[in-house]
């Protein structure tokens, strides 16, 4: 029996080696090679996954598609607010090589100080700093062209409205993210911002995709908004406004229009705003619209719905006389006084002159429930049916706590509170022969329908009343505008500072609808504090309802329904024998 | 035999060479739709940036003005307007 295994011929280099010896390592060999399939079985089968997913984290990167955020448009298709590419430069301080030369170009070109751009290119404990986000796309490419080393260019998306400050406080703005943060941007926001898309690629050395891996994401662009606003008409609104708010040094003003076919808010400015190119340095006051989110106590523009109220009671008539002599009345220990004492008038007449006697004497023939239905019936003290950030409900309190005398004060619009939004809906209810129908600041595909709220009847003798008010004898003569008949309420009220009204502090409104016999439109004027002299709101509002008045109805191509003296001249071409 | 292998070996020598002249081609042509790609985007935002730009130049507020100090043109007013109706040339003007 063979105990070892010969490797030689020569018996001087004869060994005797175990055979144990050669099996062992076959048998070494055979386990590595066995090893070595297990761990190929385990890579490539068992845990294949995991090894890809190593492996793509290697070399694969996942980049973002963003999405293009919708654009907003006005009823007529024209761009409100869009985005356009707007590069952010951004530095390694670590890699950044420039001169002394490139320096000064660079801050120039950023609009910065030296010594600030200095500062963040030198700042070495940071390995990545913005210089300036957001950037005029012509400076970015002449930044690119300095070719500074350590100094990069980030496309990024800004927020442009071409409209300015006629349409800031509505559209609200965009942050860098593009992310609405106020207005019509922060109220639509999920609908315009779309979703960012994204997809696996393999990059060279060169930085340059190479290949894409696995599924792509593609981004869903932001869906464009087309509102119900009409630029013109909000152009001129805004304009009128803030003439208005500067001439008479009020300390702001907002005007309203409403199309009453439709429901549709065709205009709604603010003035002062700031522009949006500053929003970041803007407060609360600078950013809200004023017209949606601040409420009034809205004065004489709320006793045609007290009136109204009485008429549909059946408890007067427009003929029925009531004497408001001698201006002043007594309610329960208080004095309520007519600015301008008269003697008796008819309920025409009292609205016409804004009797603050004669409507509540009225008023004192209701329930207060009655009262606080009609108020609650034509929207106040809710929420208005509009999407739009922070709007205010108002104040009417429950008829249940009306003292006697709040009930008196509500009906010539002291003690409760509104937006100028809600008194311009609430007006439309005289526009449209009684109905009340929902208002919308997008455009409407469908008509809207309408809820009666007062009859035809009665919502025929108050827009008669309304143009008595704003004729000759009226309150606010300057409310006319040529070649459209109109009708409206003026509201002068004290602002309420804490607890008690300011002495000389006044808020001016108007309130009013065009051409009377077939409203077009509703338009709401309201000017806070003037300071110029002139308060009364048939003084300081009334003139940019006319104004604005007629270039609306202008713009929505309504023919005048007054006979206005022509003043075109024709040339004439000469006669021939 | 060995001449068949050896053509095998050629064969699968080329083949190699080939597929990596495919990727390598491949590649190139991917990078150059990507740049295609990158290209119509800029030109979709340069559109849009233009559209934006032409919308500023076309707004109430600098037309009024231009039309207003270069063209002395005045607002139009009922006074000044003829309204006709849609398909007739009859006037129809203010009510009188």
């Amino acid at each position: 029996m063979k105990t070892s295994i010969s490797y030689t011929t020569s018996p001087l280099l004869a060994s005797k080696t175990p055979v144990w010896r050669s099996k062992f390592i076959v048998a070494a060999l055979v386990l590595g090679f066995f090893a070595l399939a297990v761990r190929a079985v385990d890579i490539q089968v068992v845990n294949n996954d995991f090894f890809k997913r190593q492996g793509e984290l290697r070399f694969v990167r996942t980049l973002d598609l963003p999405a293009n955020r919708g654009q907003i448009l006005d009823r007529n298709g024209l761009i409100l607010a869009s985005s356009v590419i707007a590069p952010s430069i951004w530095a390694t301080p670590e890699d950044v090589e420039i001169s002394d030369a490139n320096l000064a170009k660079l801050a120039k070109l950023l609009d910065m100080p030296i010594a600030e751009v200095s500062k963040k290119l030198n700042d070495d404990d940071k390995s990545f700093v913005w210089l300036k986000r957001q950037v005029d796309i012509n400076r970015a490419k002449q930044i690119e062209a300095l070719g500074i080393k350590g100094v990069y260019l980030r496309n990024e998306y800004k927020r442009q409205y071409p409209e300015g400050d006629a349409v800031s406080s509505l559209m609200g703005f965009a942050n860098v993210e593009g992310k609405g943060l106020g207005g019509i941007e922060l109220a639509f926001n999920e609908a315009l911002s779309g979703k960012t898309g994204s997809r696996k690629v393999i990059k060279d050395r060169l930085g340059r995709v190479v290949e894409n891996v696995g599924e792509q994401f593609l981004p869903v662009t932001g869906k464009d908004l087309q509102l119900s606003i009409d630029s013109k008409i909000q152009f001129f609104a805004f304009q009128k406004l803030r003439d208005a708010v500067q001439e008479h040094k009020a300390k702001s003003g907002s005007v309203v229009v409403l199309d009453v076919v439709t429901g549709e808010v065709l205009a709604l400015a603010n003035y002062p705003v700031s522009a949006s190119t500053k929003i970041a340095n803007l407060n609360g006051a600078q950013l809200r619209n004023r017209a949606l989110t601040d409420t009034f106590e809205p004065g004489s523009t709320m006793k045609t719905f007290t009136a109204a109220l009485a008429l549909e009671r059946g408890l007067v008539k427009p003929e029925t006389v009531i004497q408001t002599a001698p201006g002043r009345i007594t309610i329960g220990g208080a004095t309520i006084t007519d600015a301008h004492p008269h003697d008796a008038l008819t309920v025409s007449q009292i609205i016409q002159k804004s009797s603050n006697v004669g409507v509540v004497k009225m008023a004192m023939q209701m329930q207060s429930s009655e009262m606080w239905t009609m108020f609650d019936q034509v929207g106040f003290g809710k929420k208005p049916q509009l999407t739009f950030p922070g709007m205010a409900t108002g104040r009417v309190r429950p008829y249940k706590s009306w003292r006697p005398v709040e009930q008196a004060t509500m009906s010539y619009g002291y003690g409760l509170s509104c937006s100028l939004v809600q008194l311009a809906h609430a007006y439309t209810v005289f526009a449209r022969d009684g109905d009340l129908i929902p208002m919308s600041i997008v455009k409407r595909d469908t008509v809207a329908v309408g809820q009666s709220v007062i009859s035809p009847k009665t919502a025929s003798s108050i827009s008669s009343m309304l143009q008595l008010a704003s004729g000759d004898g009226g309150t606010a003569p300057k409310a006319q505008t040529m070649g459209y008949s109109v009708g409206g309420k003026t509201g002068t009220a004290h602002v309420l500072e804490g607890k008690a009204y300011a002495n000389k502090k006044y808020r001016g409104s108007y309130v009013g609808m065009a051409p009377i016999e077939k409203p077009r439109v509703v338009v709401a004027v309201m000017i806070d504090e003037p300071s110029n002299g002139k308060y009364f709101g048939g003084d300081v509002a009334a003139p940019v309802f006319s104004e604005t008045v007629q270039q609306s109805l202008r713009i929505l191509g309504v023919q005048p329904d007054l006979s206005v003296k022509p003043q075109m001249v024709a040339k004439a071409v000469e006669e021939s024998f | 035999m060995i001449r068949f292998n050896i053509a095998l070996f050629i064969a699968t020598l080329a083949t190699m060479l080939y597929i990596v002249g495919v990727q390598y081609e491949s590649r190139r042509l991917f990078v150059e739709v990507e740049k295609a790609n990158l290209n119509v985007r800029k030109l979709e935002f340069e559109n849009a940036a233009l559209q934006v730009e032409k919308r500023a130049q076309a707004t109430p507020l600098r037309i009024e003005k231009l039309a207003k100090e270069r063209l002395n043109m005045r607002s139009a007013l009922p006074s000044v307007t003829q309204y006709i109706q849609n398909g007739s040339n009859d006037d129809v003007g203010a009510k009188k």
